[in-house]
Formats: structure tokens, C-alpha cells, sequence
């Protein structure tokens, strides 16, 4: 379960600063920064690199065998992070003209971004364990009736016989089995869910990163090679 | 399950990226590089219509401007097959570019892609060599309100001309006054002086040029000393002497000659440090302390006497004596120490005269010691000895040294041969023995009185007292 929103925090604070320089160089330049300067070519380059990360280096962390390198829950907080700094800064690239492929291209990263952010809450619904690895229905069950045993061994429901920090164990226990129980409830359906985003989020993002190759290429070979 | 593959690469993924791609080639096929455009291209019509079209927004295939990557052509030979006006015209202002090597491609100033109505002539302004119309931009990037120049700022009928006047229009919004009275003073042609380099205002470093401002130059306005300057020749001629400006302020009437700065600093006329060593009478010893007035009298400095005696006829103790060059004598440290060297005067001390004190020969006067008209004759010191008076004048050189009286040199005719008998020169006084006027043979060898007189008279000769007149050389047989 996630109860933080820190890497929130830390995207917030990257944005504002990155905001804060792309006013200084607007100013600067007396006029906003072209595409094709640059400053623009910058911030393009190194939104895509952050997007590129977003897009790979959580999944093959979540899916690879061999690499094991650093919690789930970290790399989901990076992808996060690349996933909102990456595509505002893209936005900055695009010196506000949305022609084309380039404007297409734009248009799916703020619909990725958007249906990122749906994931995430859809992602807190599915039970896993503190390194952020999903939680099987009958593992769930398994704890549920640890949980139980826990309880009856301390005496639950609480009452007047226990001690004090007794009955506050066994209030922990009983919220904590609640909880348990409702995710289990929900499990299936949080699993759709998630299922279904999965099968949406992916092909945009797909569609999404040939559009910005084709648009980098192509900016390359009219931009530059063809001068 | 897991799987060693990014998530991404699912089936649906894979599925959409080639429907992607196959769209981008579709509509590439269909609508050219439309997927490609950064924006529309101009539509502004032209007054011509160039190979067809009157507008770039006419132009349906990239590949009309875009060349390929590979090869020679550039897009600016796109642009200029079109645009044949260009290169046909020598006096073309893109033409005179090129021409001064100034080819830059069309892309430094000119771009499209911005919009239907968008300027064609926006992007690269700051790569624009202005210079090679022979006036730079660096001064003009920015308005006094912080906007950038566009061309139509300054070139209000197109970027081929130019109009003077829009100088000072823009000049007089910034400072009125200032730019009234500067186009009184230099004319309206601002271009004749300025490049757009310089800055001939407050800014510019005058000390850049030839002649360095300073003190009291730095604050006069331009037209003080650059009088009717109307271009940057009659700018650099301004005249750098200093009387060209100050003639009128010389309070010396011209004695000093026109360099001022020889005395005077650009801080002000008072503090002048004059270099008494540079005139043609250095200061030296106790002039040095002598207040200037002591000797340029009414500050006439020109003509000053230079002799000693034009100062110091009071002061000469010799009552003129030695005339009026003092230094022959004197030094300026002080009027003692005088070293007097004789052998400068009439008459050379040698020999004994050394030994001499100066009263010897110098009588004093009523004012002191008398020295001029001092005899030089030996007789005026030395009276003729009674040996020898009235024989030789006072002609006493003509003998004697001034080594010693004795032994003298008599080299005159003698009557009796002074090398008699053949034994040397004797001394005078072996024959005269009382003054030169008279002589005696007797006491030599065997010549006694008596001997003489008894061989006389064996002869029968009694007149015998004037032996040389029968022995004129005191030979034997005379």
C-alpha cells in the first residue's frame, strides 16, 4: 500500500524550477524559445531521454529476473518522477505550436501522463507486499488468518481483563484483518482494472515513442541536413 | 510469469506501433511532408509570380526547397533559382554581400514554416553581418524599452533603403535636446560619422583615438574643438596643438613658443611646472632658490639677459675689472670658491712670477685690489741692474726666464768672440767684472798688469789699455 506522495513532491518542485529557468531564457531572448534553438533543442532532447526512462527502465526492472537492483516501490517512484518532469519539459520544447506529427506526438504524451496518473490509483488498489511485489488472493487469506490467530492468542475481542497495550495490539490487528478483507473483496475487480489500463496505456505509450522518433528524425533531416 | 521483456512489448503494443507507423507512411504518401511541416508556409502574394506560384504557400512539395541531404545543392540555390532577381542585379544588396564575402545562406535571415502571414524575414536577425552595408547593429540589438529592432524600425520602405531622418526621429524621442543641438552642430547624416560601432556620446572612449581627453578636456562638448565637423575625416583632422584652441589664453604673449604642454597639465592652467633645465638658461646652485620675478622682471620670460653682469653688476667686487662674464671665475654656488686661472689672463704666470702674492703685482685701490690694466712689462716691476744699465732696455726676456735672473741667455753680437781661447763660454762677470760697459783682460792666465805692461813696452807700444783693439780675437799672432 502507498502512503506517501513524495515523488509528487520532488516532479512539483522539478517543474517549478524548470518553469523558473524557461522564464529566465523567455525573457532573455525577449521572446519564447524557438524549437530549433538551442535551448529548445535542450530541453526537447532531455525530456525525451526522461520520457525513454519512464517508458523503460521500471518495466524492465518489474519484469526482468536478473535485475534486481533497488525496491519496486523506488523505481515506481522514478518512473513517476520522469514520467511528469520528462513530458513537461517537452511541452516547453514545442514553443507553443502544435503543427503536425510533432503536435501529435505532444498530444499522446498528455494522455499518457494523464492515463499514468489514473494508473497510479488504480496501481494502490491491488495488495503487495512492502517491496511492492502484487499479493496473490490466497496469500491475502494466509495473512487474514495469521492475523486471526494473532487475535484469538491475545484474547480479542478487546476487554477489560487485558492490559491496555494489549487491547491497543488487538484494535491494530482487527484494522489491519479489515483491511485485508476489503482489498481481498475488491481484488478482482482492482486486478481488471488494472488489466484493462494496461491494455490502453501500453499501445499509446507505443504509439506515443514512434511518433517522437519519427518527429526527432525528421526534425534532424529537415532541420539540419537539409540546410 | 515474468518475462525478461519490457512490458511494453505486448501484443497490442507491437499491434499499434505498426498501425502507427503505416499511418505516418500513409499520409506521407498522400500528403507529402505535411506530418512534417513546423507550420504553415507564407501566403503573402508577391507582386510576380516566380515559376508558378506567387506565394511559398503555392508550393506544394517540400523537395521544392528541401534538397536532399546528399549532393551539392543547398537549399539556398532552391531559393535563388526562384528568386533570380537576386544574383542578376551586381548592385543587388544581397548581390554586394556575396560579393564582400558575406554569404551566408538565405537561412540566416530569412525562414518560413511560421504562419501564413508571418514575416519572411524575422528569424536571424542577430546573424544579419549589418556591417557589410557599412553600419553595425551591435549598438542597435534593443530599444531603449528593451524590444528588439525589427528591419521596418530603421528601413521603413523596405530593407533597399534607408532614411537618415529616422535617426534623429528616434534619437529625439531618447534626448531631444541633445540630439537638436548635436544635428546643429554636425548635420543630419548621421551615417557620415557613426558606423554603428562607436558611440560618440557619453560613452564614447575618446582616449581611444590620437588625441587622449583629459582634466579639463573630458566635459567639452564635441563641437568645441571639432569645429563644423561633418564626417569622421573632418572629425580626425581637428587640430591636437594647443594653441590651434588656446592662442587666445596665452597670458605669455607667445614667449613660451605653442606648447603649452611643455608647463601646463590638461588639469588646469595654475599648477604649471616649468623646466627651468629646458630653457637656454638652466637653473643651477643659488639660482635655483631665486624667485622668478628676480630675474623676469614684469613676467616679460622671453629675452631674459643671459650674462651675469645683466644680474650681478651690482655685486661685482672687482668694480668691472674682469669684465662681465663672472663665471669665468665664479660658480652659481656662491661667490666665494672663485677659482681665478691666471694663465687665462694677459699675462700667464710661470716660473717664479708663481711665487708671487697677488699684491706683489696688484696694488689696492680705493675699492679694493687693482687688477685691470696691471703692467705686463718686466720694467714696470724690475728695475734694470746697474751691471748692465743702458744697454739693454727693459728688454729683459731677451735674456733672462722667469725661472731665475740667473744664469740668462745673451745671444747678441759681441765684439770680443766669447769662446776666447778656445776654453768655453766664460761667465760675463770673468771679463766684466764690474758692468758690462767694461772689461779687463787682466787677471787671466798670465795677463797681470805687469806682465802686459813689460811685453808693451819691449814692443815700443804704450798705448796698450784697450787690449781688443789690437786683439780682436784674443787669438795667439793678433
Amino acid at each position: 500500500m502507498r502512503q506517501s506522495n513524495r515523488e509528487l513532491w520532488m516532479a512539483f518542485i522539478a517543474v517549478v524550477i524548470i518553469t523558473l529557468v524557461y522564464l529566465f531564457v523567455t525573457i532573455t531572448l525577449a521572446g519564447v524559445p524557438a524549437a530549433s534553438g538551442f535551448f529548445g533543442h535542450s530541453i526537447g532532447v532531455l525530456g525525451f531521454i526522461l520520457m525513454l526512462m519512464t517508458e523503460t527502465l521500471y518495466t524492465i526492472r518489474k519484469r526482468s529476473r536478473r535485475a534486481r537492483w533497488g525496491k519496486m516501490s523506488s523505481w515506481l517512484d522514478f518512473h513517476i518522477f520522469t514520467g511528469i518532469v520528462g513530458p513537461f519539459m517537452v511541452l516547453l520544447h514545442t514553443s507553443w505550436k502544435f503543427n503536425g506529427l510533432a503536435g501529435i506526438a505532444l498530444l499522446l504524451t498528455i494522455i499518457i501522463v494523464a492515463s499514468g496518473f489514473i494508473g497510479r490509483y488504480i496501481y494502490t488498489a491491488v495488495p503487495r507486499t512492502a517491496d511492492g511485489i502484487t499479493l496473490e488472493a490466497d496469500e491475502i487469506k494466509q495473512q487474514i488468518l495469521a492475523i486471526g490467530a494473532e487475535m484469538e492468542k491475545r484474547g480479542a475481542p478487546p476487554n477489560a481483563a487485558a492490559s491496555k497495550q494489549v487491547n491497543r495490539q488487538i484494535k491494530q490487528l482487527v484494522r489491519q484483518q479489515q483491511r485485508l478483507r476489503r482489498q481481498l473483496g475488491s481484488l478482482a475487480t482492482a486486478r481488471r482494472m488494472l488489466a484493462l489500463w494496461h491494455a490502453v496505456h501500453i499501445p499509446i505509450g507505443m504509439v506515443l515513442f514512434t511518433s517522437a522518433f519519427i518527429h526527432a528524425g525528421a526534425a534532424f533531416y529537415y532541420a539540419t541536413l537539409l540546410r | 510469469m515474468k518475462t525478461n521483456h519490457p512490458g511494453c512489448i505486448t501484443t497490442s503494443g507491437l499491434v499499434t506501433t505498426a498501425l502507427a507507423l503505416v499511418a505516418i507512411v500513409v499520409i506521407g504518401l498522400l500528403r507529402g511532408g505535411v506530418l512534417f511541416s513546423p507550420g504553415a508556409l507564407n501566403a503573402q502574394v508577391g507582386g510576380v509570380t516566380l515559376r508558378g506560384v506567387r506565394s511559398h504557400a503555392e508550393i506544394n512539395a517540400c523537395g521544392d526547397c528541401h534538397t536532399p541531404p546528399v549532393g551539392q545543392s543547398k537549399m539556398a540555390d532552391r531559393c535563388v533559382a526562384c528568386h533570380t532577381d537576386l544574383t542578376q542585379d551586381p548592385h543587388n544588396f544581397h548581390n554586394v554581400m556575396i560579393a564582400q564575402g558575406q554569404d551566408i545562406g538565405c537561412h540566416a535571415c530569412h525562414t518560413d514554416h511560421n504562419g501564413a502571414q508571418a514575416s519572411l524575414t524575422i528569424a536571424g536577425m542577430e546573424n544579419f553581418p549589418h556591417e557589410a552595408v557599412g553600419y553595425s547593429l551591435k549598438a542597435h540589438q534593443k530599444m531603449a524599452d528593451g524590444a528588439l529592432f525589427v528591419c521596418a524600425d530603421c528601413h521603413g520602405n523596405g530593407v533597399a533603403s534607408f532614411d537618415p531622418a529616422i535617426c534623429a526621429s528616434c534619437h529625439a524621442d531618447l534626448d531631444a535636446a541633445f540630439t537638436q543641438s548635436h544635428t546643429d552642430t554636425f548635420g543630419v547624416v548621421c551615417l557620415d560619422c557613426h558606423d554603428g560601432l562607436d558611440s560618440y556620446g557619453e560613452v564614447f572612449d575618446h582616449n581611444r583615438v590620437a588625441f587622449s581627453l583629459g582634466g579639463k578636456h573630458a566635459p567639452l562638448g564635441c563641437d568645441q574643438c571639432h569645429l563644423g565637423a561633418r564626417s569622421i575625416s573632418e572629425l580626425a583632422a581637428a587640430p591636437q596643438d594647443c594653441y590651434a584652441c588656446h592662442a587666445a589664453d596665452d597670458e605669455h604673449a607667445g614667449q613660451f613658443g605653442t606648447d603649452c604642454a611643455q608647463c601646463h597639465t590638461t588639469d588646469g592652467w595654475e599648477d604649471a611646472t616649468f623646466d627651468h633645465s629646458l630653457a637656454a638658461f638652466p637653473l643651477t646652485g643659488r639660482h635655483v632658490t631665486v624667485a622668478c620675478e628676480d630675474c623676469h622682471v614684469n613676467d616679460v620670460f622671453a629675452g631674459t639677459p643671459q650674462d651675469c653682469n645683466a644680474c650681478h653688476a651690482a655685486d661685482d667686487e672687482h668694480g668691472g675689472q674682469f669684465g662681465t662674464d663672472c663665471a669665468q671665475c665664479h660658480t652659481t654656488d656662491s661667490w666665494e670658491d672663485a677659482s681665478f686661472d691666471h694663465s687665462l689672463a694677459a699675462f700667464p704666470l710661470t716660473g717664479a712670477h708663481l711665487e708671487v702674492t697677488c699684491a706683489g703685482c696688484h696694488t689696492n685701490g680705493p675699492s679694493g685690489m687693482i687688477f685691470a690694466g696691471t703692467p705686463t712689462a718686466c720694467a714696470a716691476c724690475h728695475a734694470e741692474p746697474a751691471y748692465h744699465t743702458g744697454l739693454f732696455d727693459s728688454e729683459c726676456a731677451a735674456c733672462h726666464t722667469t725661472t731665475a735672473w740667473t744664469p740668462a741667455e745673451f745671444d747678441q753680437a759681441h765684439l770680443f768672440p766669447m769662446n776666447h781661447g778656445e776654453s768655453g763660454v766664460s761667465a760675463c762677470r770673468v771679463c766684466h767684472s764690474d758692468t758690462l760697459q767694461t772689461y779687463t783682460c787682466y787677471g787671466c792666465h798670465e795677463h797681470t798688469a805687469q806682465n802686459i805692461a813689460s811685453e808693451h813696452r819691449e814692443e815700443g807700444i804704450t798705448d796698450f789699455t784697450d787690449c781688443t783693439r789690437c786683439h780682436p780675437t784674443g787669438q795667439e799672432g793678433d
